[in-house]
Parts: structure tokens; sequence; C-alpha cells
């Protein structure tokens, strides 16, 4: 089981590297959004010094700006645009055959399964930090960048991993689950298309906490990416968990539930799609 | 004494959507070691039984064992025990040749040990070992059939399937992957279960082989029985001009089996088909009838096909007799080539 598992593992990684097209596109996303979006969208600039800076630090929940908040929100967003590849494999796969090849091997489908979840959690991290310092380096540039202020502990720096691994391995397996759904990619990239942005505008990664309307905060609390970029946001920014209700052990439980429960749907859907055909 | 039963099927159907009958109670056995061909034309079945046979699909009805494994009852070791070679091909194209079996090597569970010596020896076998580090979707045609090959026998299986194994490739390239199947029979006593549903290659390789129509096994038997039950060598007469005496007359000559006729042309089967053609001519010249032409035909698979289902075997859509002719012709020499 160990052995499979790390070859089939082996295997996506080297797919993966070999394959930087779709690397670059998980990144473009993000990456536009903080050039463009977060450059145009400086907030705090509005009000021409009239509203206190008080208000604005209440707004970001503890963040010394708007890109800074928004940039952490980012940096929990490429583990929905990385994984995403990951679900569109196994279309792929199916068509070229690559499937019934491996399960046609003593293989079992927790393996096959299992191989795709864990390369779906581990090639995010690396991608998250990268836009991590990209933000950092656009400050350094003369533009609005990201300003890390609290001092990260190891312990922070390991629950800012967790959560993106966490995060990574929930939209991994929801994405998997749907690319064992359905056989045309067209239809995968449609139905991806329809959930990525819905989940990315009810979540806090793009709009300031303050500014929400109480019902919009309520649905966005329990969204996964904002139980992620809470992680993120009370570990970057100094004194910030004064304007979060909860530690980040809390959000990353919230986002182990997730991730349990997709990964329960997409094993079942994997063994399914795995089984001798009737 | 009797070779043990590697595959043994009883009774297996398969119904799609509750009506369509791809396979309708078939039963038969495969020897330990044989070569073993399910033969026939596109959707009568063989695919099905394949897939079946492999724990790919289940049945309808019926069971199957294969090197004593019960196939729907334990999938799983039978995995372990059979290779299978797709018609399509299914080698990782994003990973090299060497990477593919690496990969098959650990999902078969080959001993560490001996992985590297047994990539390397199947790279060097199916001459892919000067390719061995370059992607896969680089490869030939051939080359990837011989990969496939390759990956299907990593694990050394005690059964070997392969469905439709060369479909697509040139003769040469069909010629050579045979080769490299008949070797591995003789070094390791593989059983080979294969359908194909070109007639030429069938004939040449198989030990014994089943014919498969509209999902009914109309046939089954070593090729020379198949060709024996026809009645012998056919010779056709073509007459210069219509006589009525003519088919009475043939049918007289000693050592005709039967005599049929067909847009003024005679089949004659017999079993010795050269003593027969000179009876044959002899005879229309003492009753003073003209012939246009003679042939003499050794019964072909084609022949027994006709035999068995009542229609021409229907092998290439579109394909002429020429062509056929042509095709197994460079398949012969590319065969004799190889054997070199």
């Amino acid at each position: 089981m160990i052995r499979e598992l790390g070859a089939l593992t082996r295997r996506e990684l080297l797919r993966m590297a070999r394959n930087p097209q779709a690397i670059v596109t998980s990144l473009l996303l993000p990456i536009l959004y903080l050039v463009l979006f977060g450059q145009a969208f400086n907030l705090e600039n509005l009000g021409s010094g009239q509203i206190p800076p008080a208000y604005f630090l209440m707004a970001f929940r503890g963040a010394p700006s708007y890109f800074s908040y928004f940039a952490a929100g980012m940096t929990g967003f490429v583990a929905v645009t990385a994984t995403l590849f990951i679900g569109a494999n196994v279309i792929f796969d199916r068509l070229f055959g690559v499937l019934k090849r491996t399960a046609a091997t003593p293989a079992t489908a927790t393996s096959i399964f299992g191989s795709r979840l864990l390369a779906g959690m581990i090639q995010p991290i690396g991608l998250a930090f990268l836009v991590l310092g990209l933000a950092i380096l656009l400050g350094h540039l003369g533009l609005a960048g990201l300003s890390v202020t609290a001092s990260v502990s190891f312990l922070g720096a390991a629950e800012v991993v967790l959560a993106i691994v966490l995060l990574s391995a929930m939209f991994a397996s929801l994405f998997i689950a749907i690319g064992f759904s359905l056989e045309q990619p067209q239809t995968y990239f449609a139905v991806v298309n329809a959930i990525n942005l819905p989940v990315l505008l009810t979540s806090a990664a793009l709009f300031p906490w303050g500014t929400m309307p109480v019902w919009f905060q309520n649905i966005a609390s329990y969204n996964p990416i904002t139980l992620a970029v809470n992680v993120l946001r009370e570990n970057l920014f100094a004194g910030s968990s004064a304007y979060y209700p909860y530690d980040p052990a809390v959000y990353l439980l919230g986002l182990f539930v997730w991730g349990v429960a997709m990964f329960i749907v997409a094993v079942l859907l994997a063994r399914r799609a795995l089984a001798p055909r009737k | 004494m009797t070779a043990p039963e590697a595959i043994v099927v009883q009774g297996l159907s398969k119904t799609y959507n509750g009506s369509v009958k791809a396979v309708e109670n078939i039963s038969f056995s495969v020897h330990a070691g044989e070569a073993f061909g399910f033969l026939g034309p596109n959707g009568a079945g063989k695919t099905t039984t394949v897939a079946m046979l492999t724990a790919g699909l289940l049945p309808t009805a019926g069971n199957a064992r294969v090197d004593g494994v019960d196939v729907f009852a334990q999938p799983e070791a039978l995995k372990q025990r059979i290779g299978l070679v797709f018609q399509e091909s299914t080698a990782d194209s994003d990973l090299t040749g060497r990477e593919n079996l690496d990969l098959a090597a650990a999902l078969f569970n080959v001993p560490r040990r001996e992985v590297r010596r047994r990539v390397d020896e199947l790279l060097e076998r199916m001459q892919i070992g000067d390719a061995a580090d370059r992607l896969a979707k680089t490869y030939s045609g051939g080359m990837r059939r011989r990969l496939e090959l390759a990956v299907g026998i990593i694990h050394s299986p005690r059964v070997l399937f392969l469905d439709e194994p060369t479909l697509g490739l040139d003769p040469q390239g069909r010629a050579g992957f045979w080769r490299y199947v008949q070797e591995l029979r003789k070094d390791h006593g593989m059983t080979v279960f294969v359908t194909t549903h070109y007639l030429d290659e069938a004939d040449s390789l198989c030990d014994r082989l089943a014919i498969i129509d509209h999902g009914h096994i109309v046939a089954t038997g070593t090729p020379s029985e198949l060709k024996d039950r026809l009645g012998g060598d056919v010779v056709t007469i073509r007459p210069v001009r219509p006589d009525p005496r003519t088919e009475e007359l043939l049918r007289a000559v000693p050592g005709v089996v039967s005599v049929s006729a067909q847009d003024g042309t005679f089949r004659v089967k017999g079993p010795q088909g050269e003593a027969l053609v000179p009876a044959l001519v002899e005879a229309c010249a003492r009753s003073s009838i003209g012939l246009a032409g003679v042939s003499l035909k050794r019964p072909s698979l084609d022949e027994v096909f006709l035999e068995f289902t009542g229609r021409e075997y229907r092998e290439d859509e579109g394909m002429t007799a020429t062509d056929r002719a042509v095709r197994i012709g460079q398949f012969q020499q590319a065969a004799g080539r190889a054997r070199r």
C-alpha cells in the first residue's frame, strides 16, 4: 500500500513538473489580482485622511493595509487554482487510458485517489509561498505590497503551512471527486468555474471584513478559504488576534472538518469509478 | 497427460442496458502454456470477454477461473497473476519508458531488488533501451506497443491477455510484436489469450482458436482442425462456356467430396487438392469441356469463418480482396524477416 502510494504520488508530481503550463496557469489569476486589482483597489486612500486609521485596522482585521489583507487572501486562493488541475488530470487520465491501465493493476482505489490527493497537497505549498514572496517584493518596488508586521514564530509558520495544506486537501478532494464523476474536460471546467468564483466571492479573501454586512460575514465565516486566510492573517499581522473571535487552531479544526467531509465524498466516488463496470 | 487449465469459462454472458447481448452463454477452456486466439469481427464480443476475464467488467451470468482464481470473487488476487495489454495505448505519455516500467513494477509489487534488472532486461528485449529515458509521448506507434507489452509482463504474469494488441501497426511492427510474444511463451511458459481480427495472425500464432460471432462461440479447435472440418482443399474450375454436364461430371471424379456451383464457377472440395487437379482437368477434357481457369486453394481461416458463420469475414470494412492479399503477403514477408 505504502509502496504503490509512493509510486503513484511520484508519478503525479513528475507530471506536474513536466507541465509548467499548469503551474503558470495556477499562478496567473492570483498574480493578476495582486498586480492589478490589489494595486488599483487601495481602500485606505479613500476619504483623503478623513477616516481614522483605527477604522481601517478594524475593517482589515489588524492588517496594516488593504493590500496586506488582500495578499493573505490571494495566498489562500492559490490552493484553489493549483488543485483545479488535479481534478482535470483524472479526466485526462481516463480519456487517455492511464486510469484503465492503473485499475488493471492490484493498486487499490484508495491509493489511486490518495496519490492524487497527496500531490494536490504538496504542490500548492510552493506556489502559495511564491505568491506571498511576490506580494512582499511588490512593496519593495515602490508599489503596494504585503507588510508582515508580526514576528512569525515557528509554530505560526507551521500553522500557515498547515492551513494551506488543509485548504489544498479540501479543494483537491473536491476537484478529484468532480473529476471521477464527469467524463468530458469541457464539462469539468464548466463545473469548476461555476464553483470557483462563488467560493472566492463568498469568502473573506477579497472583501474587507469590516465592510461586510452581518449576513455576509455569517456566510463567509464557514467558507474554507476564510478559515485558511484567518490563520494566515492572525500569524502575519501583529495584534490581529484581537479582531478574530478564535485562535488559529479553531480555524484549522474547521478546515480539517471540511477536508474530511470532502475526502469521504471523493474516496466513495473514486471507488465507484474504479470498480469493475456493471 | 493433459495440461492443466489456465482459463475455465462457464456460461458467461453480458447484457448491456438490459437488452444489448454482447456475449451470450459462452464456455471454453484454455490449457496452461497455450496460445489461445479469440477470433471474430468488430463487435463480436471479444473485448467484452477480455474485460470480464480481467475483472474490469462484471458479467450478467456465468463464472470464470483464471490460473485457479475465481475472477469475480477474487479480483485483487487475479490482477496479480495476469498481464493485460489493451488495444489502445495506455502508457503514461508524460513519463519516460523506464518510468512507466518502474511504476508498473511498484504497482505489481515486483521485489525491489529485482526491479532494475527486470526493467533493463525488458527495455532491451523490446528494443526500446535507447529510448528508455525519453518521454513515451515521443515514441512511434510500434515502440509504444512494445512498451505496452513490457508494462503488461513486468511482473511475469502466469496468463497474458492481449486485446487486439497489433491494431494499427504496420506488417513489420505486427510481426516484431508477435516475435516478442512467442519468445515470452518459450522462455516463461506463459499462457497467452489473444483477441484479434487478423486471421493471418491467428492462423500462424495460436495453438487453438475460438471463433466468436454475435456473442456466441461458433467453433473451437486448432487452426488445422478447423480447416479440416471444411472437407479438404478447394479446387475452383471455371469452364469457358456453361455446360449442364459439368457438375455431374466433376462429382464423379474419385476423391471429390462435394461440388458447388456459383456464377458458372465450380468449387470442388477434396482431401488431396494436388492429386485432384489433374483428374478434374482430364475429366473435363474427355468430355470436351474447355476450361478458362483452374485454381487450387488450401482452406484458410477466412473459409472457416465463412463455413461457421455463413458469411464473409468482416475483417476490415471496405478492404478489397486484393488489398487483403497484399496485406497478408506483407505480413508474411515481415514475419519471415523477423524470424531470420
